[in-house]
């Protein structure tokens, strides 16, 4: 008899213990260092490809026409939409994945945009440039976020 | 050994508040920083606007986007929310968990 008390106190002292330690909240998904990494890439290739296209071409001449750029839009928006997917896949990820559509979305729309004019003022580009870094900046901030949900020691 | 509600419940509030205030700044300083890169931005879309480089058309479509742009940040800001309340409730959970483990132990 005692030997059975003894048993049941380990068996319910045990439960007890994995009921309480599995009592944790979720609301954001684990912090990913491989897509903050890849977020830091596009966001520099795209500073780069704006950058690349106000300094060494003039929107006067052929040198800002589409088909100049048109492999480096492809390039960009196969790591924009490999982005979205890999958010789009993680549970309680819906900020984020929203995040990288906009991003995705107004690329798109700025690159139909110089596809139709065939050209883009130095005013444009520096516009397109500012926008995409300040969305590239809260994809981070939405990324770095999740850092934040270890306890403190 | 008993287990005093009252205290476990004034530890665990202590918890989600110190969690909360160690993070408070967190959030007034990514919101700042995402105001100001509006403002730059705004200031630029209305430069471009009176210079013509921007029509009509383009200078509404442009706003339209940085609204989108807005509800991006507004994102950001709810994952780091969200997060801080996450680190809140768990920081509550680790309080209750000791308690008890004391209790039963």
């Amino acid at each position: 008899m005692k030997t059975y008390t003894r048993t049941f106190s380990i068996l319910l002292f045990s439960i007890s213990l994995l009921t309480i330690t599995a009592c944790k909240v979720t609301f954001v998904p684990a912090y990913d260092a491989q897509i903050t990494q890849q977020i830091d890439q596009t966001a520099k290739a795209v500073d780069k490809f704006y950058l690349f296209m106000l300094e060494t071409t003039a929107s006067d001449t052929i040198g800002r026409s589409f088909t100049k750029f048109s492999e480096q839009y492809i390039n960009v928006e196969v790591e924009m939409n490999s982005l979205l997917n890999k958010n789009k896949i993680r549970p309680l990820n819906e900020n984020s994945t929203r995040i990288c559509e906009i991003n995705l979305q107004l690329w798109q729309k700025y690159k139909e945009e110089h596809k139709r004019k065939n050209t883009l003022s130095d005013g444009v580009i520096k516009l397109n440039r500012k926008t995409f870094n300040d969305l590239f900046y809260a994809m981070q901030v939405a990324e770095e976020g999740k850092n934040i949900r270890a306890p403190n020691p | 050994m008993n287990l005093d509600i009252n205290a476990l419940f004034a530890d665990m509030l202590s918890a989600i508040k110190g969690t909360v205030s160690n993070n408070r700044d967190k959030v007034e300083t990514i919101a700042k920083q995402f105001l100001a890169q509006n403002k730059e931005t705004l200031q630029l879309i209305a430069g471009l606007r009176i210079s013509g480089e921007l029509s009509d058309e383009e200078f509404k479509s442009r706003l339209q986007d940085e609204k989108l742009v807005l509800e991006a940040q507004f994102n950001a800001l709810e994952v780091v929310s969200k997060a801080i309340a996450q680190q809140a409730a768990n920081a509550a959970l680790d309080v209750l968990e000791k308690a008890v483990i004391a209790v039963i132990s």
